[in-house]
């Protein structure tokens, strides 16, 4: 599995909006983020909810798309969020 | 402990610890008597209509926001898209959860991302101004501007 990883919902608006800012994101930072379909690929649906113990007490103790996930230092960021969070999430 | 009760006049069926004390369709007091949930499937089962389309949908929850706080988003390409995933989601997984959230696999857990899920709980929604819910399906009213005459 990729160091970073983006969980997201195909017919999550949220997880639509941040695309562009993903790709900004690998484009500036030469990173690739792992995109993973949650609702419709069982198999990623299970990998995201084996990390629930570190990803739900960092996103209103639940599982929620898009969240970003360092699998290295388990820094997550969950939600449409403003691009430079994202580049913080990924660069620090 | 949630129970099914069965209103022993027009059959009305309740899911709840305890139920109504007055039938809210034929208003007889006292009339609910716990039943099976073998029972209360059947005849949910049965009266159901099956057809329930993502307009019906709409429609439900248009008038679920009537005279509350909050309302359904007008942006109408994202309450499309998110209908889209809801409706999958029912025809996958079983109930209408969120598209912008995962199922646990735990049922008492997964309940509470239903659509609509208590979101005025949601650090989105709860004490904030344009507050939304998690997807943004339902965002909070705008206030209106008292005008003095």
């Amino acid at each position: 599995m990729n160091k970073y990883v983006m969980f997201h919902g195909r017919e999550c608006p949220h997880c639509r909006a941040m695309m562009p800012l993903v790709e900004r994101l690998e484009k500036e930072t030469g990173l690739s983020l792992e995109k993973l379909e949650v609702w419709h690929d069982e198999k990623n649906a299970d990998l995201m909810r084996s990390f629930r113990p570190i990803l739900a007490p960092k996103c209103g103790g639940q599982l929620r798309v898009p969240t970003f996930f360092n699998t290295e230092t388990n820094d997550a960021v969950c939600g449409e969020v403003e691009y430079e969070k994202l580049k913080e999430w990924a660069t620090k | 402990m949630k129970k099914f009760w069965r209103c022993f006049v027009c059959n009305d069926i309740h899911y709840g610890v305890l139920p109504p004390d007055v039938c809210p369709t034929c208003k007889v007091k006292n009339a609910y008597v716990v039943i099976s949930a073998r029972e209360a499937k059947s005849i949910c089962g049965a009266a159901a209509e099956d057809d329930f389309s993502k307009d019906d949908f709409r429609k439900a929850i248009q008038k679920f926001t009537e005279g509350n706080e909050f309302m359904v988003n007008p942006d109408r390409e994202k309450v499309a898209l998110l209908l889209d995933g809801i409706f999958s989601n029912e025809s996958h997984h079983g109930l209408k959860y969120c598209p912008c959230r995962l199922m646990s696999k735990d049922f008492d857990e997964d309940l509470k991302i239903v659509c609509p899920c208590n979101f005025l709980i949601h650090e989105t929604y709860k004490g904030v101004d344009k507050g939304e819910c998690w997807c943004g399906l339902f965002i909070r009213r705008p206030k209106t501007i008292e005008v003095k005459p």
